[in-house]
């Protein structure tokens, strides 16, 4: 109760024309209200995107990085990345639609560093 | 734009009279592509908005999206490639048989009055989905459409759009062309991009076991892909990059968590008609981003030596010469 009470004095901050993310009409006028740890309302935004804003928040909610299961940081995961992905003969690079096209970009360096395979989410 | 008749969404909002969905259902999937860009926006051009425009909808069943139509076609599943051949026949006012239009579950009448229509036009668009692009036929129905979206340009201003989901695809698609020179399905393992889809697709790599090590990113095959890819991620190293655990989390070596792009992490998405779009996001993630992550661990495979045996990187034809 008093955790609600505490958020409510404080004023949210607000950020105009934000973007969404979740289809493909990336809509760019969508009004955040928020307060550091989670969305509290996005004005103009459909169901799908309200639902894509509201359920995403700063908190620690997984453990940094995971090996085989057990918790691991996040240079350990790094490292076994980079192993296992050097060791394999053909490795396969694949997704990339939930994610910036500046990480996109450091994906195709890296199917070409490693001479893998490279695939998108459009071939599902 | 990769070849394809197309434009921008702002032109569809500013004077597309004449709008085709195919094999989509947008008033679930884009809840605002028929408010912001399609069918209510009022421009100079089409000063009544939604009735100065008219919307087709093809689809094999009855979504939500055939209330906001004005004509549904209601194809046979499998026959959209059928279909779309025997309209390009019929633009041209060549011969097409009875029983071939009967095939695609429409009639003559139907089909000819929507060419009319479409003739007719000012400026039609088709908006393509997966209903399309998926099903049988594949990509050879997205480039019978876009043909269909050039031929028609004899007649009058057509154009062609794919509707996509999932965020940012667009700009996965866009960033391989301007890296590579091709959109999807690309193999490294000469030493330069060659493109085969089919046979550098996800789906068929995995089924058939051509790769020995995955790495994903922004994606959860371990909830979309059939059985046998996901059991041949089972059995390779698998690594994930994603802000949830997903259904491939479970199944990977290796997951790392990253800050969701345009909550937490800034950056650029495209839209479906190639338009980037700046990030903005709203909280600070206790995560990394995935661009971080990914230009590391790239960082930590160009310390080990390179993939062909000797060690060494290609040499440059310049320096061939």
């Amino acid at each position: 109760m008093s955790a609600t009470a505490a958020k409510t004095e404080t004023p949210l901050q607000v950020i105009d024309n934000a973007t969404c993310t979740f289809c493909g009409c990336v809509c760019d006028d969508i009004q955040l209200h928020h307060d550091e740890m989670r969305i509290h309302k996005a004005k103009k935004a459909c169901v799908l995107g309200t639902a894509w804003f509201l359920n995403h928040t700063a908190e620690k909610k997984y453990p940094a990085a995971l090996i085989d299961g057990k918790e691991a940081t996040v240079d350990e995961a790094i490292e076994e990345t980079a192993r296992l992905l050097h060791e394999a003969d053909m490795p396969l690079i694949y997704g990339m639609s939930n994610t910036t096209c500046e990480a996109q970009k450091e994906c195709a360096a890296m199917a070409d560093s490693l001479g893998g395979l490279l695939d998108s989410h459009t071939s599902l | 734009m990769g070849g394809k008749v197309t434009c921008t969404l702002g032109e569809v909002k500013q004077r597309a009279d004449f709008i085709i969905y195919w094999g989509g259902n947008p008033a679930e999937c884009h809840p605002r592509h028929f408010t912001k860009y399609t069918l209510m926006q009022k421009s100079k051009f089409l000063p009544k908005g939604r009735k100065d425009r008219t919307m087709v909808l093809v689809d094999i069943r009855e979504t939500k999206s055939v209330k906001a139509s004005d004509i549904f076609l209601q194809v046979r599943p499998g026959k959209d490639f059928e279909l779309i051949t025997i309209l390009r026949a019929l633009v041209k006012e060549q011969h097409v048989t009875d029983a071939q239009i009967a095939e695609t579950g429409i009639t003559r009448e139907v089909l000819d009055d929507l060419v009319a229509r479409m003739k007719a036009a000012k400026f039609g668009c088709m908006f393509f989905g997966m209903g399309l692009s998926m099903t049988r036929g594949k990509h050879m129905n997205s480039a019978a459409l876009l043909t269909l979206a050039a031929e028609m340009n004899a007649f009058t201003k057509f154009v062609a759009m794919p509707m996509r989901g999932h965020g940012n695809v667009t700009g996965a698609d866009v960033i391989m062309r301007w890296q590579t020179g091709f959109p999807f399905g690309i193999s490294f393992n000469r030493g330069y991009p060659r493109y085969n889809p089919g046979e550098f697709s996800t789906v068929d790599v995995l089924v058939r076991g051509d790769c020995d090590a995955a790495f994903i990113i922004g994606a959860d095959p371990g909830g979309t892909m059939p059985q046998p890819a996901i059991d041949h991620l089972k059995r390779i190293p698998t690594i994930v990059l994603d802000p949830h655990i997903t259904h491939t989390s479970k199944l990977a070596r290796v997951h790392i968590t990253t800050a969701a792009q345009g909550i937490a992490a800034p950056g650029t998405a495209y839209r479906m008609d190639e338009i980037p779009m700046p990030l903005k996001p709203a909280l600070k993630s206790p995560y990394p981003s995935d661009e971080e992550v990914v230009r590391r661990i790239n960082e930590a495979i160009a310390k080990k030596p390179f993939w062909i045996p000797e060690g060494s990187m290609p040499q440059m034809l310049t320096e061939q010469v």
